[in-house]
């Protein structure tokens, strides 16, 4: 019996350990479908022959969205008539405030041209977890929570393969120079 | 993370309304960096090794990526979001980068590294990403790598070496740990020594560079050029007209004294103005390789027995190779020495060492402090032989100065008498003006003090000059009274202590004994013969640079020049054994003040040289 327990035990470990790892060692990126904030489905397939800058935040976010989404409007300004073929994206990694309504108010607030996404949380779980984006909640005593996630920036090409990944805190001529290179 | 400080753009704009400052990275430096190779990087230590992942998942060894002259290092992490942190230095590093790019001496020496903090998110897949952004097309070699771990396990011995001590802080969903660390950028050179290590409040790319190229030029050999302020290679500071409110210190901040080391062995062997030759033993010639061991001895806090004391905390350089803040010695562990340091400045001259003359080699001197209980306080010879052949340094020292690596007490003994003998202060203005007749050397009231000092106070009976030379001392034994005060006591009720410059209190003697430690008794030249005539009898001290070597007297009761003179106007202290010549001598004010110049005029603009030479010394520390 206690032989059986310790199996079940070990059992439960492997596929405790085995699932993130199994998820992570698959390619980063890759295509997927979620609902846009104007409650339309949305596949990133659909943005091929476009340079993709993609986001992942919330937007009760304190600090680093709101810094990134205004970085990524300067962006697209910046690059004027070439931003026709460069998209912004930004994922909800909290669906289940983020509803489409209140995406579309807060990304009209940077830049008309960045797509807001949410979902469910099992589909946003699961984007996050293709990008190897990491989050977790981090409850308040008063019941609200903060969200504690990467902060990177992915770059996609026009295939929607990720070309370049540039961690939170390099400057927007970075991103620029990374843009131009691909066209 | 719950911060507002860094929202939008207005991360700039609301750091001041908030009364925070942005770190100093993101902007420009509000300060003038010192010009390069004009100061010191000291090594911190060793840049740890371990076992990396590259952005193909290729494993390797930390160190083979440190694979340019210098090596800039920061920690990241890819959920890191406080502004102060990863984020900042990714900012300067990118500026780096930058600078890099444009300049091609800098490519092939300055190398950027970041390495990753969270082994599980940021994969070697997803490092080349970060790494992806800034390979130019066509280039294969990157001068920024992106390096990760493995995982935990081996991530944590790096994190320890570099002392960067991460918190792991659950969140509320059990998911992802959050980090806490603090911020440091490290700065290696090419040995793999970190040199320089920044935190939010240095972390800027003109500080990096400029201490990249400080030690590119500290490098070049020609470095002596690059020091602009050659103040600091002066000797330090000296108390003349510290009693008054207006006194200003000459000290030097020892952070920005610069070492510059000089060819002893060229030092010691020409001839210097007005100094007899050396005194150096057969059996013991100088030698260039035995000036050097004795030299690193000379500085070596192990020669302790707890391996915190080196001759030269007593003997400092740039105090005149005494200790100006002792009256009387303090050695191991606090313990009370009864007498003043004297200088070794120009000890390669005199014929008797200790202030009561017992030993008449330097060679025998050195294993004086080496044994007091109450200065290095090692047991015993052996401990100190068996505790240098220990260190593997000493094997190659000792045996390029002597043909083996035999370690034995003569051999320490005559490689530190040999460094000492070098330490000759020579070229003073008086040495110009009296042994090469260049009268525009002295002042007129320097040359009035020498009347004086050689007439109506009849210095110069004890402190001798003579016609080819002048070493300021008869080598003879005296008696001025100090000693006896001491002894039986005659002091005052109230002893008057100069807090500061100008301020004098009148302190009740009992309260000053009740801070300090009871003096050893000291009968002087008697410790040594034995003969009651001999009591509180103490060698007579040259007088070069004595402006250097203060406090003064065998016991270092006198602090400034001023005061000496006053007691030898006074005729000393009244006592059987007074010496005959020492008798009041009724100096006028202005008088007073001329032999003070003129024993100021006796400071050799040697002593520069071996000061400086003494800061390139290494110091022998434990670690």
């Amino acid at each position: 019996m206690l032989a059986r327990t310790n199996h079940f035990k070990l059992a439960l470990f492997l596929v405790a350990v085995l699932i993130p790892f199994d998820i992570l060692s698959k390619p980063l990126g890759g295509n997927f479908q979620l609902t846009d904030s104007n409650k339309q489905d949305f596949s990133l397939d659909s943005l091929k022959g476009n340079v993709v800058l993609m986001f992942f935040g919330y937007t009760t976010c304190p600090d680093i969205c709101p810094t990134e989404l205004s970085k990524l409007s300067i962006i697209l300004n910046s690059l004027g008539s070439k931003s026709k073929h460069v998209k912004g994206l930004f994922v909800s990694l909290d669906p289940n405030r983020d509803r489409p309504e209140k995406l579309k108010e807060y990304v009209k607030f940077f830049h008309r041209e960045i797509i807001a996404l949410t979902g469910k949380e099992s589909e946003v779980e699961k984007v996050a977890n293709m990008y190897g984006v990491s989050y977790s909640k981090n409850i308040r005593p008063d019941g609200n929570y903060f969200l504690d996630h990467s902060a990177n920036l992915y770059v996609l090409d026009q295939e929607g393969k990720i070309s370049a990944v540039a961690p939170y805190g390099f400057p927007i001529s970075h991103v620029i120079q990374l843009i131009e290179q691909m066209n | 993370m719950t911060s507002f400080r860094t929202l939008v753009l207005g991360f700039f704009i609301l750091y001041p309304l908030l009364g925070v400052s942005a770190p100093i990275g993101y902007g420009k430096l509000t300060y003038q960096l010192p010009e390069p190779g004009s100061y010191d990087l000291p090594s911190l230590g060793l840049a740890a090794d371990g076992e990396v992942l590259t952005g193909d998942g290729e494993s390797i060894r930390l160190h083979s990526a440190f694979d340019k002259e210098f090596t800039v290092l920061a920690f990241i992490y890819s959920s890191c979001n406080d502004e102060d942190g990863c984020p900042l230095s990714s900012y300067v590093l990118y500026q780096l980068k930058n600078e890099i790019d444009r300049n091609q001496e800098l490519e092939k020496k300055l190398k950027l590294i970041s390495l990753s903090f969270d082994p599980v998110f940021d994969t070697p897949e997803m490092i080349k990403l970060y790494e992806n952004g800034f390979k130019k097309k066509g280039e294969a070699k990157n001068h920024w790598d992106f390096l990760t771990t493995r995982n935990e396990r081996k991530l944590e011995p790096i994190l320890k070496a570099y002392g960067q001590d991460v918190q792991r802080i659950e969140t509320s969903d059990k998911k992802v740990s959050v980090f806490s660390h603090i911020l440091r950028v490290y700065l290696i050179d090419k040995e793999k020594n970190i040199r320089n290590i920044y935190n939010v409040d240095f972390l800027h790319k003109d500080m990096i560079l400029n201490d990249v190229r400080n030690l590119i030029e500290s490098g070049n050999s020609k470095r002596q050029l690059a020091i602009k302020d050659k103040s600091y290679l002066e000797p330090g500071d000296y108390r003349s007209g510290y009693e008054n409110y207006s006194f200003k210190t000459r000290s030097k901040s020892v952070e920005q004294r610069v070492g510059n080391q000089i060819d002893l062995m060229i030092h010691a062997k020409k001839k210097h103005l007005g100094y007899p030759s050396l005194n150096v033993p057969t059996k013991n010639q100088l030698t260039k390789d035995k000036v050097h061991l004795g030299r690193t001895l000379f500085f070596d806090r192990r020669l302790s027995l707890n391996d915190t004391f080196s001759c030269a905390m007593c003997h400092i350089p740039e105090q005149g190779f005494t200790s100006n803040e002792m009256a009387t010695a303090v050695g191991f562990e606090g313990r009370s020495v009864k007498r003043n340091a004297p200088t070794l400045l120009n000890v390669g001259f005199a014929k008797k060492f200790f202030h009561d003359g017992r030993e008449d080699s330097l060679e025998n001197q050195i294993w004086g402090p080496l044994l007091a209980k109450n200065e290095m306080a090692n047991p015993s010879i052996g401990f100190v032989i068996n505790k240098l052949k220990n260190i593997d340094k000493y094997k190659v020292l000792f045996k390029e100065a002597f043909g083996d690596a035999e370690i034995t007490m003569l051999r320490v003994s005559d490689s530190l008498a040999s460094y000492q003998r070098t330490l000759i202060a020579g070229s003073s203005r008086f040495d110009r003006w009296y042994f090469d007749n260049s009268e525009d050397a002295l002042s007129d009231s320097e040359k009035e003090g020498f009347k004086i000092f050689t007439g109506k106070a009849g210095c110069s009976s004890c402190h001798v000059i003579g016609t080819s030379d002048a070493l300021f001392t008869d080598e003879s034994y005296r008696n001025t009274g100090l000693g006896y005060s001491r002894a039986m006591q005659v002091e005052d009720d109230v002893v008057p202590v100069q807090v500061a410059p100008g301020i004098t209190v009148n302190v009740d003697k009992s309260i000053v004994d009740q801070v300090s430690e009871d003096m050893e008794v000291d009968l002087g030249r008697y410790e040594v013969t034995q003969d009651p005539n001999d009591r509180w009898f103490y060698k007579t001290p040259s007088l070069r640079n004595i402006q250097l070597t203060y406090p003064y007297m065998h016991d270092g009761s006198l602090g400034t020049l001023e005061e000496v003179i006053d007691f030898y106007d006074n005729g000393g202290i009244a006592n059987p054994l007074l010496d005959p010549l020492i008798k009041p001598l009724g100096l006028t004010k202005e008088e007073k003040q001329q032999l003070v110049d003129f024993l100021e005029s006796l400071t050799g603009d040697d002593v520069s040289l071996v000061v400086a030479d003494a800061f390139s010394a290494p110091i022998g520390d434990p670690k």
